[in-house]
């Protein structure tokens, strides 16, 4: 059974909610802290619903409207989504408030936006969606594990359009706490720089991508889903490149039969350096695009790649800003994403032209 | 009343409101007037209790409490002792 991408939308620091060209005009900073470029969110929420959502909420939902519109869908069988950090604006809030108020008048409203699964709750409440509804908080594989269960319940038959997407936020205490454990460079620096900077760390992002999955294929679809595979804590970059070969393996193609790699490399010389023995091992003649200097480093940053490739499969070019090596054929056929976050987490995801 | 409408919109967030906007007895939890719900609702509680240190003994005084800002402000002037 073919599982085909029929819609696509992303609310990333890119301008990637507009339409248009893929990063026609890319946006490029300086600076250790990605922000969303956030669209009009009224357009999709009342008023009154989006004074009580925060960033994260708002930016799902605008992702997951945009994949619906795309696919020409009004709602999905199910939604499932994947959060690693989940709601952290409203965590604050809450907490801070327990702290200041010794416990005590504390309002309702952050405490039930702050759970992870708040932006599945209200994508289904704003599309009347009854159906199946999951959040998987899996740290690196919770888009992934997302995409995962997406697949096996399309395979199973028990839904036939489902809304799956990964998102995550920056919020000022989360980006005080992860500079302490030294993720993020120690200076600004010039995006279109990262993936060639010589240093430790990496820059922070954060953003929204949902992807409308069916079983059969819509007028403005381009793109099949053909595989998803995770590998936890690989040993070494041998474990890594078997992982590879087995999952294309698996998925009846061979490194050769890779149009273009999307890797995840984000410009901390510790992290790209597995990036760079893979590409030597299998990959050598291979184009690679990358997409960590356009949308920063979160664990579900994988959704934007998958997001990126998906777009690139239907202009059928790698826009320049992408591009880290090579040229792509003048056919676009399979498109591997390979991530990893952290060097713990590692994911393959397969695209293939349809 | 007009330091009660303030209050008000900052506790519920309510974006593009202005507290002249909100008529004294215009229904607060009605489609018709500002159309709050029962999130709002122990948000305006609270707001009582932080802001005028007034606890409603009686819930089922609520609705009846919390109809308009007039009848929040006749409320909290029967029962303020102490005002933050």
């Amino acid at each position: 059974m073919n599982i085909y991408i029929n819609g696509t939308g992303c609310i990333s620091p890119q301008e990637t909610a507009q339409g248009g060209l893929l990063l026609a005009t890319p946006r490029e900073y300086e600076t250790v802290r990605l922000a969303t470029v956030d669209p009009d969110y009224k357009q999709w929420i009342d008023v009154k619903q989006i004074r009580r959502m925060s960033r994260v909420v708002k930016m799902g939902v605008g992702a997951a409207n945009l994949s619906l519109e795309a696919a020409g869908l009004t709602a999905p069988d199910a939604i499932i989504t994947g959060t690693a950090y989940g709601c952290l604006d409203d965590t604050g809030v809450f907490l801070t408030k327990m702290v200041n108020q010794q416990e005590e008048m504390l309002t309702p409203t952050a405490f039930i936006q702050s759970t992870h699964n708040t932006v599945a709750g209200h994508i289904a409440l704003l599309l009347g969606c009854n159906g199946y509804n999951n959040t998987f908080v899996h740290r690196g594989f919770s888009f992934e594990n997302a995409l995962l269960d997406a697949i096996m319940i399309l395979k199973e038959g028990s839904a036939q359009h489902i809304l799956a997407g990964g998102l995550d936020e920056i919020t000022n205490h989360s980006h005080q706490l992860l500079t302490r454990f030294g993720l993020y460079k120690k200076e600004p620096v010039k995006t279109m720089e990262l993936l060639n900077s010589p240093s430790r760390g990496t820059i922070a992002g954060e953003g929204a991508a949902f992807f409308s999955l069916g079983i059969t294929k819509q007028p403005g679809t381009v793109a099949e889903l053909s595989g998803v595979s995770t590998l936890y804590k690989p040993l070494w970059e041998g474990e890594v490149i078997g992982h590879i070969m087995k999952f294309l393996e698996d998925n009846n193609c061979t490194p050769a039969d890779i149009d273009l790699i999307v890797t995840g490399r984000n410009g901390d010389i510790d992290h790209d350096e597995i990036y760079e023995e893979i590409a030597a091992a299998l990959f050598p003649e291979t184009a690679e695009a990358s997409f960590k200097h356009l949308c920063g480093e979160y664990p579900t940053a994988a959704a934007f790649g998958v997001w990126m490739a998906n777009a690139i499969i239907a202009e059928q070019q790698v826009p320049e800003a992408a591009v880290f090596f090579g040229k792509a054929p003048e056919q676009i056929n399979k498109v591997l994403i390979y991530n990893h976050h952290q060097g713990t987490h590692h994911s393959l995801v397969l695209l293939t032209a349809c | 009343m007009a330091d009660l409408k303030a209050q008000i919109i900052e506790q519920l967030n309510l974006q593009e409101v202005a507290p002249e906007s909100i008529g004294d007895d215009q229904p607060l939890f009605t489609k018709e007037g500002l159309g709050l719900d029962s999130i709002d609702a122990l948000e305006l509680i609270v707001l009582l209790q932080q802001h005028y240190s007034i606890r409603i003994a009686n819930p089922e005084e609520g609705p009846k409490i919390f109809h308009s800002v007039r009848t929040m402000a006749t409320y909290i002037t029967e029962n303020q002792t102490v005002k933050a």
